[in-house]
């Protein structure tokens, strides 16, 4: 279960180059209003390579420059590879040199390869003692300059090896019980991913959930955190095929998992860009990145018009936050993925088989990418027999049926099942931090038979105290003109929170009702006209329960009549 | 009966679970119900009970103002609560100054207001830091009010000054253009004159070398048998024949008009260089002034220009070299299909190929150049330049932050504005030295002495072509030598003369601002010291970074943008695997031109801040101005400021 902040939205590149940089990067998000919640650092923050360490010319105060993050409630990220610099002043070789922990060539010396930091070794992940030594690099004591804000991305741990046979370790390199590495390649990434990560639980005290982003997958990676598809280009082929990437990793089991917008390498146009932020907040792991070669391309730097557009793709991410994140503890407990092809949800439907341009995001919402250049139609296939509701417009769609539809730049196509009912944040912060207390907004849209369902799963966003069921829990269910909220979270539920619902957006109400009764409470709540997007001052409006105030932790019903 | 039932229920669920939300939502709507609102716009929220968006979207009544429940999309109805996310929350600031916020800032944990207005919730305590955060704030203004003041003096007397100048410079080129004429018409009659004199000289030669033929032939006949003098003879005779030869080249070269001679030299340059090189070219006939007056000068003259055109080049190759020379660093075994020969490649080139995968260099052919640490071929450079130039760097590098910085020796000899750039610009006197300099250069030919240069010339052409006798043979040797004299003199003298015409003329094509108050950056350096480089911004020419001896070529000079508050400099040397270097540069009002903080936010564009006078601006000081007023107008009665 990722932390909530890992669920927003990463700013990346390679490479934010100093402490100036970062302060002035991470004061542009706010001066132009766009949420973000962790800045990450690539390879040069380092001092030649040797992770774990500070260029300390560039970054000087890195506790520092953390808390001032921290006190937005942003996070950090900094990379760590598994080659290790073979330098005898480097600790980490030294110990590893030490210990014996590096992985051996044939020879029984220890294999010696080429990777960013030069000549490198690599630790040998498949022993116990070897992951257990690596996860203590990462206390806040062995890792000078961390903070417990700071988390971590492990990148060329297939192991990547430059002039390796096919960029890796050759197949006879032995590892633990004179295993060749040609039998267990495949895991060698993930022990490394897994290392990474029990070093962040350590380092927390086994209080604070992990959050390790990895480039090698293997069964079982979604244990230890996120994946994302790799160095792809700026181009809109990459942006296609990130799609049914990400839905194979899904249903593989990995969820937690997203491309880098933008494209890695080359230069996007605008148009390109924006709608990379536009399809990307949908990924369940949203970070922009780019290539230390590539023009800046934070979200202001094309234009107020598409700052607008990528700020706007933004906020829709951090809108959908509580949906996002009640899909992901449903991945977390029952494997399903939080983007889903969209055969998964309508698997008796054969148009659905082979399309993998549209996707599902858990059952109630589907997203359509533009994927060409001054695109102005799309063909958007909308399955089942009920309608779907424009998340922008709010315009209802016919399903079962293929759509041609008007498309501006000022978003891709996205729509809400009838049926379905979707908790959303809909105040913007400088971060997910800041929504924590924010009030919810309920949107309900109705299916023929005038009913709908949907779920909020909310916890602390941090700890492992979930795990001991301290979370709360919601079904919402909409039937016969009543919304019931129903608890679904054990009775022992340590966890609580005082928010509550402050608008419920009715889609499909086919009868003009003017106001509702919460009870318990009894009190009297006005249906009225309102905005279906609060940030969007030319939405349209809808029909709008207004301030019903209900908290999402307690039971309660609201009737409309 | 239910209604009453169902109120003590409603008692009992605050007193049980609900008490905590009850107080929270209390608290999430403000005490002062015209929270946020500024003060421009309360008129607006008190006039009436109902209220209209100003979108002009639907209307709210009083009550549903600062409820925290988004009403209107563009968030008229919540000012001083979080609901909206399109609205504004204005905190006062009493004692600093007032600030709209994102209304995303409300009651989000954060104190952004320094009276602490924008976190009502209880759930942190923000002190009222305005008094003291104002006073800082008001003396950073008051500071900048001075700056700003003494630098619109400044401004404006360098604005007077150039006004000044540029006259001079218009007067002088007017002046040269009428001089040209002049002289041009005197070297065409002196060049006409002097080709009759060689044309009966060269008859006179013929003569000559016919009767010595006859003679010398008439002598073989007597002195046949005797070889060994014979063979002596004619080697002598070839050497005599080839100097002959050679005195045909000159002389034919000396036959064809001055003026297309040196236009075409110029033509060579100007090919390869930008106007800067005229004026260098200009610097560096007047360097020759002396040689120049001799008549056996001329030759090297053209000589010294081709010198000084093959000179320009080489440098220009060295400023690009920095990008060859990473390739050609380290030398590597070619091969144009990487993966074919990976086989052969050691361990080490090997993960360098691979690496630039990711880096995108080009490892055929750079792969030694190829950092594995992947960074950029920048870095390399860098830190190749690094190793090579260390010791040089250090003891060549000097501190910058003087205005009044001497750049290196080259550069002076080679520009002849730098005197000028080099003085103080607040010393007004001395300041134009660099209109001094050029007379002192061109006082020859600029001096109005009585008579002038120009007529005194003019009579001595008149005298000679008088006094010469065309007719008269053998020609009159003195009258000869004094034609030529006359004549190489007068059109050394030209080319100075266009050559200073035409950078008069660049200069004055240039864009040096609405008030000309960038007229004084002309032919001016600044330089900058950060870490290992030296940056030098050299307005209307070019920017460079120096590394001890190496030069990177950030671009040649553009434009101006942004109303004058941004120079750039486009076109430098290319980047390996990137764009064409580039340098923007920020103007910002201060006492002296300093350039600071250079940087290279995308890899090879480069920004960099040129603090100046030129740019502090009557406007903006009352602007500013106007700012303080207002922050002392806001202070709480009671405190003093002073």
């Amino acid at each position: 279960m990722p932390q909530l902040f890992a669920v927003a939205y990463h700013q990346c590149r390679w490479n934010y180059r100093d402490d100036e940089d970062v302060a002035q990067v991470d004061s542009k998000f706010d001066e132009h209003d766009i949420p973000y919640d962790v800045l990450w650092l690539d390879i040069e923050h380092t001092d030649g390579k040797r992770y774990f360490t500070w260029d300390r010319m560039l970054f000087p105060h890195p506790e520092e420059m953390q808390r001032k993050l921290a006190a937005k409630g942003r996070h950090m990220v900094t990379i760590v590879d598994p080659h290790i610099k073979r330098d005898d002043s480097y600790f980490v070789h030294r110990e590893a040199t030490e210990k014996g922990y590096y992985v051996k060539d044939a020879n029984g010396n220890d294999y010696d390869g080429w990777c960013w930091s030069g000549s490198s070794s690599y630790p040998d992940m498949l022993r116990p003692e070897v992951r257990s030594w690596w996860a203590e690099k990462f206390s806040t004591e062995n890792y000078v300059g961390s903070t417990p804000s700071l988390y971590i991305w492990n990148d060329m741990n297939e192991p990547s090896v430059f002039n390796g046979p096919e960029v890796t370790m050759p197949r006879d390199a032995i590892h633990q019980g004179d295993a060749e590495h040609r039998e267990l390649h495949n895991v060698y990434g993930y022990y490394f991913h897994m290392a990474t990560a029990e070093g962040l639980v350590k380092r927390g005290d086994g209080r604070d959930r992990p959050f390790v982003l990895s480039r090698a997958v293997f069964a079982g990676s979604q244990r230890h955190g996120a994946i994302w598809t790799g160095d792809n280009s700026a181009d809109w082929d990459h942006l296609r095929v990130s799609v049914p990437m990400i839905l194979s990793l899904g249903l593989t089991g990995i969820s937690f998992s997203g491309a880098d917008v933008g494209g890695f390498f080359g230069n996007p146009e605008p148009e390109l860009l924006v709608r990379w932020y536009q399809l990307g907040a949908y990924y369940p792991f949203f970070r922009g990145h780019a290539h230390h070669d590539t023009k800046r391309r934070e979200p202001w730097l094309f234009g107020e018009k598409n700052t607008e557009r990528m700020r706007e793709a933004i906020r829709i991410r951090y809108m959908l936050l509580p949906y996002f994140y009640t899909l992901f503890r449903e991945a977390n407990t029952t494997g399903v993925p939080v983007a889903r092809p969209l055969w998964m949800e309508f698997p008796s439907e054969e148009a659905t088989f082979t399309n993998d341009e549209a996707f599902m995001i858990g059952n109630s919402l589907l997203v359509q990418g533009i994927y060409t250049e001054h695109a102005k139609r799309a063909s958007v296939y909308l399955p089942g027999k009920e309608s779907w509701y424009d998340l922008k417009t709010g315009t209802a769609y016919k399903g079962g049926k293929t759509h041609k539809l008007d498309v501006n730049e000022e978003g891709v196509p996205a729509f809400q099942r009838a049926g379905t009912i979707i908790p959303r944040k809909d105040r913007f912060r400088r971060s997910s931090t800041q929504m924590v207390n924010d009030p919810y907004t309920l949107v309900i849209a109705l299916n023929s038979s005038q009913a709908a369902e949907g779920e909020l799963y909310v916890d602390d966003g941090r700890s492992f105290e979930f795990q001991q069921g301290s979370y709360i829990h919601r079904r919402f269910v909409f039937a016969d003109g009543k919304l019931t909220s129903l608890n679904l979270a054990p009775g022992h539920t340590q966890f609580s929170s005082e928010c509550v619902i402050e608008r419920i957006i009715l889609q499909g109400l086919s009868t003009g009702q003017k106001s509702a009764l919460v009870e318990p409470a009894n009190q009297k709540a006005e249906i009225e006209r309102g905005p279906l997007l609060l940030y969007s001052r030319q939405g349209p409006t809808v029909l709008t329960i207004r301030k019903p105030n209900v908290r999402i932790a307690d039971n309660w019903v609201i009737k409309i009549f | 009966m239910k209604f009453k039932m169902s109120f003590i229920a409603t008692v009992l669920c605050v007193l049980c679970v609900v008490s905590e939300s009850i107080v929270r939502s209390a608290a999430s709507s403000p005490q002062n119900q015209f929270l946020g609102i500024a003060p421009e716009d309360e008129k607006y929220y008190k006039s009436s009970e109902v209220i209209r968006c100003k979108d002009g979207s639907k209307k709210f009544s009083r009550a549903q103002l600062n409820d925290d429940f988004c009403d209107c999309a563009d968030g008229t109805d919540e000012p001083g609560t979080s609901a909206c996310p399109g609205g504004k929350f204005y905190c006062r600031n009493v004692g600093h100054t007032p600030l709209p916020l994102f209304s995303s800032r409300v009651n989000d944990g954060i104190c952004d207001c320094c009276d602490g207005s924008d976190e009502y919730d209880g759930k942190v305590n923000c002190p009222n830091t305005c008094w003291e955060a104002g006073k800082v704030a008001r003396d950073k203004l008051k500071k900048k009010i001075a700056t700003y003041q003494e630098g619109v003096a400044i401004r404006n007397q360098e604005v007077e000054q150039a006004k000044v100048v540029m006259a001079k410079d218009e007067a002088e080129l007017a002046k040269l253009q009428n001089d040209e004429k002049i002289l041009k018409r005197l070297v065409e009659q002196l060049k006409e004159r002097k080709e009759q004199i060689e044309k009966v000289e060269e008859k006179e030669r013929l003569q000559k070398e016919k009767e010595e033929q006859e003679k010398k032939e008439a002598e073989e006949k007597a002195n046949q048998g005797n070889g060994a003098e014979d063979q002596e003879k004619t080697k002598a005779e070839e050497e005599a024949k080839k100097d002959k030869s050679e005195d045909v080249e000159n002389g034919s070269a000396e036959d064809k008009p001055t003026e297309s001679q040196y236009d075409d030299n110029v033509g060579i340059l100007e090919d390869s260089h930008s106007y800067q090189d005229t004026a260098e070219y200009h610097d560096d006939l007047a360097s020759k002034d002396g040689h120049i007056h001799t008549p056996e000068r001329k030759g090297s003259l053209v000589d010294g220009v081709q010198q000084e055109a093959v000179k320009q080049k080489k440098e220009s190759v060295a400023t690009s070299e920095p990008d060859f020379d990473g390739g050609s660093k380290v030398p590597h075994d070619e091969g144009n299909d990487a993966s074919e020969k990976t086989e052969s490649l050691s361990k080490e080139e090997l993960g360098r190929l691979v690496a630039s995968r990711w880096t995108g260099e080009d490892t055929t052919k750079e792969s030694g150049e190829v950092d594995v640490t992947k960074d950029t071929d920048h870095v390399d450079h860098e830190e190749l330049r690094k190793e090579t130039h260390d010791e040089q760097s250090d003891g060549y590098a000097s501190e910058t932050d003087d205005d009044n910085q001497k750049y290196d020796d080259d550069e002076v000899e080679e520009e002849p504005d730098d005197d000028f750039g080099a003085e103080d610009h607040s010393d007004s006197g001395s300041s134009y030295k660099y209109e001094s300099d050029t007379d002192s250069d061109l006082s020859d030919v600029t001096t109005s002495s009585n008579p002038s240069w120009l007529e005194k010339i003019q009579n001595t052409v008149r005298n000679i072509l008088q006094a010469v006798n065309l007719f008269q043979t053998p020609v009159n040797q003195s009258e000869a030598a004094s034609v030529r004299k006359e004549y190489d003199e007068s059109s050394a003298k030209l080319s100075k003369i266009e050559s200073r015409i035409s950078s008069l003329t660049q200069k004055l094509k240039h864009d040096f601002g609405p008030d000309k108050e960038f007229y004084s950056f002309y032919g001016r350096c600044f330089e900058s010291k950060q870490n290992k480089y030296v940056y030098k911004v050299c307005p209307y020419k070019q920017a460079s970074q120096v590394e001890g001896h190496s030069t990177t070529r950030l671009g040649s000079w553009d434009k101006f943008e942004d109303s004058y508050k941004v120079m750039i400099f486009a076109n430098g040397d290319k980047c390996w695997n990137g764009p064409d270097r580039s340098l923007k540069v920020r103007l910002r009002c201060g006492l002296k031109n300093e350039v600071a903080d250079v940087d290279e936010p995308s890899r090879c564009e480069y920004v960099a801040l040129l603090s100046t006078p030129a740019v502090c601006l009557e406007e903006k000081l009352k602007e500013l101005q106007h700012k303080l007023d207002l922050m002392n107008k806001e202070q709480p009665q009671g405190h003093d400021e002073l």
